[in-house]
């Protein structure tokens, strides 16, 4: 693994000024990754929360910085709100003091294919994957057409490998909808894997609403006693229902942030 | 470059001991942070590493989320002993993210405040309806999100639009040089999201309804 002291790296996460658990992920893989010294400083900064993407060059020491957004899709976030907050032009932008670098998103990644995978293993245990159906599950907006590329992009791979009877992606805000979920899948075991980095708002609190298996939101994961997660499988609707945490709080993540480092300096070489 | 940890420890030799709602002082070979409102209290959990920061400061006495974290609402009962200024800024930056580095930023002059109309400007997708707000609302929304007294403790540098002040604020609020010298002023450079979103709330709350289509 490379070694950057003279640079810093600033993960850029979403937040939420609603839930408690939402910036949990980022700023896990921040101290993660400061705890390893790969980087002179690593920081984080938010949408939602503060540090804010407008604060947060004020705080970094060295001129030169990485930016590596914890975004799930390339999409509206990352092509317009990151950039424009940030005021960047391209993905090598001078801001000021700084020499800013901007990555490919998080779940761009190649990985992303394996670490879903995994999750969606490890919350059916022992449950044959022809016998079900495999649903990631994305945000979808109509602010931006990329939205719903990645969820797409993820279903491809896994349905390449012919392991799931089905897989399908779903979208809290456009069709296809996650709550028609039992419209959509034809199998008798449905695995849900929320497209997500927290376990936060959306896959939290809105998914299993729209999903069924709560009636209203459970509130936040961080003050629930009675977690979603632990009272798997779920039967309803004629099937049995799976509900994974999301993608975003799996232990591999810090090593992609580090590897969308790598990738930018490996296509920008001189 | 700067060295933000050097000048912390600077600031805090020089006798800096208060940011927001913390008192800091020396304790042994390093330092020790605690609410302003326990100074003197003996019966504090303490706390040693920087990361307990963040659970420290995430909720409030009643235990609801904040996050607004210059909000006058940072929980009491704690004692967070640290070895160095290095561990000192890292839980500063929890406990009053990105408020070092905009002090400093500020004093170097390199911070440019963004008036309100600009903020919102920019703004674009669910927040591109703020761009709607009036002064006299946004007078109301600042007087009411930003005071000091139950809103946010930054000292506003900023204005709705040049020479648009906020008078329902008393002027302290607006000035940098108004904290006392040994305390760090939390300077805000620009309407923070909150703001924007509770913009957003307003505009929608007080837009007149639109009659059903026939």
């Amino acid at each position: 693994m490379f070694t950057k002291p003279d640079s810093a790296l600033v993960i850029a996460g979403h937040g939420s000024t609603l839930n408690p658990d939402s910036s949990g992920p980022t700023l896990n893989l921040a101290e993660e990754i400061r705890r390893r010294g790969i980087f002179g400083e690593v920081h984080c900064a938010f949408w939602k929360e503060e540090p804010s993407l407008r604060q947060i060059l004020h705080c970094v020491d060295r001129e030169e910085v990485y930016v590596v957004p914890n975004f799930i899709s390339e999409g509206y976030f990352t092509n317009t709100v990151i950039p424009r907050e940030l005021q960047l032009g391209d993905a090598f932008t001078r801001v000021g003091r700084h020499a800013v670098k901007y990555c490919e998103p998080a779940g761009n990644h190649s990985r992303m294919t394996e670490l879903l995978l995994k999750r969606a293993a490890e919350i059916a245990p022992g449950v044959p994957p022809e016998k079900t159906t495999l649903f990631i599950v994305g945000h979808g907006t109509n602010l931006n057409e990329n939205s719903a590329v990645a969820a797409k992009r993820e279903v491809d791979c896994i349905a390449a490998l012919g392991r799931y009877r089905e897989v399908q992606s779903a979208y809290m805000e456009e069709a296809p909808l996650i709550s028609d979920w039992d419209k959509l899948a034809t199998s008798p075991n449905v695995v849900v894997v929320p497209f997500f980095i927290s376990d936060g708002l959306h896959s939290y609190e809105d998914i299993p609403v729209l999903l069924g298996i709560t009636p209203e939101s459970p509130g936040a994961a961080s003050a629930n006693v009675a977690n979603v997660f632990a009272k798997n499988p779920y039967h309803l609707r004629g099937r049995t229902l799976y509900y994974a945490s999301s993608i975003g709080t799996e232990a591999g993540f810090a090593d992609v942030i580090l590897d969308q480092v790598a990738a930018f300096d490996a296509s920008h070489a001189a | 470059m700067r060295d933000t940890t050097q000048e912390l420890e600077h600031w805090l030799r020089a006798g800096g001991r208060r940011v927001g709602q913390i008192l800091i002082a020396p304790a042994g070979e390093g330092w020790e942070l605690r609410h302003t409102d326990d100074a003197g209290r003996e019966d504090l959990t303490v706390f040693s590493k920087w990361e307990d920061a963040r659970a420290i400061s995430n909720l409030d006495d009643a235990g609801a989320f904040r996050p607004l974290k210059t909000a006058p609402s940072l929980r009491h009962g704690w004692r967070l002993v640290l070895p160095d200024a290095h561990s000192v800024r890292l839980s500063l930056e929890y406990f009053y993210p990105a408020m070092l580095g905009v002090w400093l930023a500020h004093r170097d002059g390199e911070v440019k405040p963004v008036d309100l109309n600009h903020t919102l400007g920019r703004q674009t997708g669910m927040y591109r309806i703020t761009q709607k707000l009036t002064h006299e609302q946004a007078q109301r929304l600042i007087a009411k999100q930003c005071r000091s007294n139950g809103g946010c403790l930054k000292t506003i540098l900023w204005q709705i639009s040049q020479g648009i002040c906020v008078p329902l604020l008393p002027p302290e609020k607006f000035r940098a040089d108004a904290t006392a010298a040994d305390t760090m002023p939390l300077l805000c450079q620009e309407a923070c999201n909150f703001l924007v979103a509770a913009a957003r709330k307003m505009v929608k709350d007080e837009s007149p309804a639109v009659p059903p289509t026939p």
